[in-house]
């Protein structure tokens, strides 16, 4: 094997200037402990038509790299021969702010693209943990809302055109630049949240939104994890306007604190969140909060005007903070959130971290260690719920020993045939996605 | 008297006779959409339940007879049409609205359930359904999702897509499927994105969970009238521009108002060159404030008028008066040839300006009424198809239309699909290793080549429907490619 890796190495070398083969710096791409045997970073579009084609024609398996925060997700890889890193391409492809749509490589990072806009008064209403190095591209492949996707849905829905290549190394395009499309299949639905498995995501088209007049955030303390849970769903029920709404446990909002969330202590809490015109949005926290002190809840309510650092701390939550941990994915209908925590409670004594979008169902939960028959066991217990509990990150052996994904469910099938359609090698990403995908 | 045939009598066996539409004057109705195009099924089946789909497509498939998916039939792009005959499996009696969750703001319906009966049912909660097409008193939910329809309140919700959480689906070769699941973004392929918008073309849905969303509190609707459409389609700009998301953001001009004010008595004055309909919601103290900003913008562009409505029955009103208006047109003229043109906002003013000259050019009047908001233009080419060659000046001039959007940066259809009239024309917008891809996820859900056939792609066998050949001048004229 090692010869074959030399000489695709080798092969690859004639064909790119930027070929990394140095074991040193490879482990930087490695995944779940594995280390590609060349990393090469692409400078255009045509260096990922090219390395495909040399892939597909020596099977090689290929994982695409952004900005490397969301990694521990997914199966250990089937296969991995090259690492190839697309933050390189990171430019503004086409941008005219009055149409409210902007095209962008791959690589340019969330941080930076919301700078770019930020000048034009306008945003992209997505969260996404470590914002600073998510690259669009990667932040489209997985393909998830974060805290705020009871409002602003997760990046299908801001999505209207994409540039990929396929397997194969052919160039394709879908969707447009409009806001408002149905001329052929929707090709980026598709590709956002596919995981790199079914082409390489090179360049996206993205709808934007204006930034708010006001944009206003609101802490209370509560004394159980429970209760912040509670009062958020009240606040969510009583308040649908609410931009954000989450419950936060003891140590969620300390290490929120420790990453930026200067209004959040070592309690269990309540985080909310309205945007608007600044008299909409103190009426909406204003009906969220009564709502709130109805369910029970009193203390002092504590605001900041570190909007966008004390949300960005809580986002980055979402990714494991110690290695050591089990980091668990909870999302079902959320008003079925209170009773998924009493199971959770009961399956789960050593939870620390928990966070839990309480007007969408979403909740992120850490575990000191848990073996792979308790999560089996959780998984059936919560499915009356239409509970899905995925592995975000942990050790190995827990995920060699239970499918991080869980099981598949009835689009199997479907998905299936269309990663058999797509890529019919299995050399993208191979055996990281939902069963076996 | 005409006798069954062979897989006429098998639908019978399977569905009942009263469920078995075959006779040839009761399939006329089943001949034609909005559109000019027409096709004739041989019979047409209309199923009770999800079981009844799968016998339906299993014994179509038996002997090798198309199916084409249709629900209420008000699409407009010949995408309910039997392009190649054979067996229309028609929605409409799988129309009960199964659920209704108002903690979790979701409703699993059948496809059959006309919008607004889901909107009415929504309203019972507090709730609303977002897409709202213009025909949304007939069309069914599974006809929006295969369209992935919008409507004037799409521009700040989103269209069917932004709104659909799972699905059950027959695929083509008669498998029974749920996909997506009762939350957003679960892992796995976005199937239920694949599906809606896609056009009837990879199976039929039988089920659907939608999003609810909530009503908002306070609405107000305001009524700019102008003198010029360049002065109104300014205005659209500067609104969107200004940062504000309308909830709607409408245009109607001259000669849509001509068509209206007569029947519907909107109080739209018939000497202005075009109206606009600006709507905005959410928390009272927003539509207050945001209501002041808009008229401030709108006034900025030398309106005669502005007028503004909060009641629910002045709204209605002015409503009608765009929803209405494509019923309206048999007023000037007995046939109309609607365009669903998209570009970028930025575009509109000088697109409109071009959608004139064209239709002056082939002396045909137009009409527009459409979502500004969204760039979604939908001009209106009203002709008499019994006046010698009138059809064909329509379907050039379409042609030209639809590739004046594509050189501005836009798209063929905004929320009509392609369906069977703007198929030639999809080569100008993507290439062939595009297409061949999108055919490659088609081929995902089972086999193409019978189920729904001649629809969104180009090159299909034995379509020979009239919008095909006059398609083939404008492609002349203009090459096979442009914007890819």
């Amino acid at each position: 094997m090692a010869d074959a890796e030399t000489g695709d190495a080798d092969r690859l070398k004639t064909l790119f200037d930027h070929v990394d083969t140095d074991l040193d710096r490879l482990k930087r791409y490695a995944v779940d402990g594995l280390v590609p045997s060349a990393a090469i970073r692409a400078a255009a579009i045509d260096d990922v038509e090219r390395l495909q084609s040399v892939a597909t024609e020596r099977e090689l398996s290929v994982i695409a790299h952004g900005g490397r925060t969301m990694l521990d997700l997914g199966m250990p890889p089937r296969g991995y021969d090259v690492a190839l890193d697309l933050s390189g391409m990171n430019q503004v492809v086409d941008y005219e702010p009055n149409d409210f749509t902007i095209t962008v490589q791959a690589g340019m990072t969330l941080a930076e693209l919301q700078r770019h806009l930020a000048t034009n008064g306008q945003f992209l209403p997505l969260d996404h943990p470590h914002f600073e190095r998510a690259t669009l591209g990667g932040v489209c492949a997985v393909g998830r809302g974060g805290l705020r996707r009871n409002s602003f849905g997760g990046p299908r829905d801001w999505l209207i055109g994409m540039r990929m290549v396929k397997a194969d190394g052919t160039g394709i395009k879908g969707g447009g630049k409009v806001v408002k499309n149905v001329s052929g299949y929707d090709l980026p639905k598709l590709f956002a949240r596919s995981l790199g498995t079914l082409g390489i995501i090179v360049e996206v088209t993205l709808k934007l939104r204006p930034q708010p007049a006001s944009d206003q955030i609101v802490a209370l303390n509560a004394p159980t994890f429970e209760s912040a849970l509670a009062a958020a769903r009240a606040a969510a029920n009583a308040a649908p306007f609410l931009n954000g709404c989450v419950a936060l446990s003891a140590e969620a909002s300390a290490n929120a604190h420790g990453l930026g969330a200067r209004l959040l202590h070592d309690q269990p809490a309540v985080l909310l969140r309205a945007n608007g015109l600044e008299s909409a949005a103190s009426e909406v926290l204003a009906q969220a909060l009564r709502a709130v002190r109805e369910s029970g809840l009193e203390g002092p309510e504590r605001t900041t005007n570190a909007i966008v650092e004390t949300w960005q701390a809580v986002a980055d939550l979402e990714l494991q903070t110690d290695k050591d941990d089990v980091r668990l994915r909870l999302g079902l209908p959320p008003g079925n959130l209170a009773r998924a925590q009493q199971i959770l409670a009961d399956r789960l004594r050593d939870a620390t971290s928990r966070i839990a979008a309480a007007d969408s169902g979403l909740m992120f939960i850490d575990v000191r260690s848990v073996d792979a028959d308790t999560l089996k066991t959780l998984r059936r217990d919560l499915g009356p719920l239409q509970g899905r509990l995925t592995i975000e990150s942990g050790p190995l052996e827990l995920k060699r020993a239970c499918d991080v994904w869980g099981p598949a469910g009835p689009g199997a099938r479907l998905m299936h045939n269309i990663k058999e359609q797509f890529d019919p090698q299995g050399i993208l990403n191979p055996g990281r996605y939902v069963d076996g995908i | 008297m005409k006798t069954p045939t062979p897989l006429v009598r098998d639908l019978i066996d399977a569905i009942g006779e009263e469920a078995v539409v075959w006779h040839d004057e009761d399939l006329l109705v089943y001949e034609y959409d909005g559109t000019i195009d027409r096709g004739n099924p041989d019979v047409i089946a209309l199923p009770a339940n999800t079981d009844d789909v799968v016998n339906l497509i299993k014994i179509a498939n038996k002997y090798d007879a198309p199916v084409t998916p249709r629900g209420a039939g008000t699409g407009l792009s010949g995408g309910a049409l039997a392009a190649k005959g054979g067996v229309i499996i028609g929605m409409n009696r799988m129309r009960r609205i199964l659920d209704v969750d108002p903690e979790n703001k979701t409703a699993l319906v059948q496809p059959g359930v006309v919008n607004l009966d889901l909107g009415t049912e929504a309203e019972r909660h507090g709730l609303a359904y977002a897409p709202d097409p213009s025909s949304q008193r007939a069309c069914t939910i599974g006809g929006n999702i295969a369209e992935n329809a919008g409507g004037p309140h799409t521009l700040a919700w989103g269209t069917t897509t932004n709104h659909v959480l799972a699905l059950e689906l027959v695929t083509a070769d008669g498998e029974v499927q749920w996909i997506g699941h009762d939350t957003r973004d679960e892992p796995g392929y976005d199937l239920v994105g694949c599906v809606v918008g896609s056009e009837g073309t990879v199976g039929i849905v039988t089920q659907a969970l939608v999003r609810l969303v909530p009503r908002p509190t306070a609405v107000r609707t305001m009524l700019a009238i102008y003198d010029s459409v360049r002065q109104a389609s300014n205005a659209v700009s500067a609104v969107v521009a200004s940062g504000i998301v309308p909830a709607a953001l409408e245009m109607i001009d001259k000669m849509t108002i001509a068509a209206v004010e007569p029947v519907l008595n909107t109080g739209f004055p018939l000497d202005a060159e075009a109206v606009l309909l600006v709507e905005v919601d959410g928390p009272e103290s927003q539509v207050e404030a945001e209501g002041a900003r808009v008229e401030g913008i709108l006034n900025r562009f030398e309106p005669r008028e502005v007028r503004s409505a909060t009641d629910p029955e002045e709204r209605e009103q002015l409503w009608a008066g765009r929803k209405g208006a494509i019923g309206a047109l048999g007023q000037i003229m007995p046939n109309y040839y609607l365009l669903d043109g998209v570009v970028p906002r930025t575009q509109l003013p000088d697109v409109l300006d071009g959608v004139y000259e064209i239709a002056e050019r082939y002396r045909l009047p137009v009409a527009n009424m459409f979502h500004a908001g969204d760039g979604n233009l939908h001009p209106c080419l009203l002709f008499d198809e019994r006046e010698p060659g009138a059809t064909e000046r329509v379907l050039d001039a379409g042609g030209e239309i639809m590739r004046l959007c594509v050189d501005a940066g836009g798209a063929i259809t905004g929320e009509h699909g392609v369906g069977l009239e703007k198929r030639d024309y999809l080569p100008w917008i993507f290439t062939e290793a595009d297409m061949e891809t999108m055919k490659s996820l088609r081929a995902a859900f089972g086999p193409t080549e019978n189920f729904n056939p001649c629809k969104i792609f180009p090159k299909g066998h034995g379509c020979g429907e009239a919008g095909h050949q006059h398609a083939q001048h404008q492609i002349a004229k203009f090459g096979p490619k442009a914007f890819v």
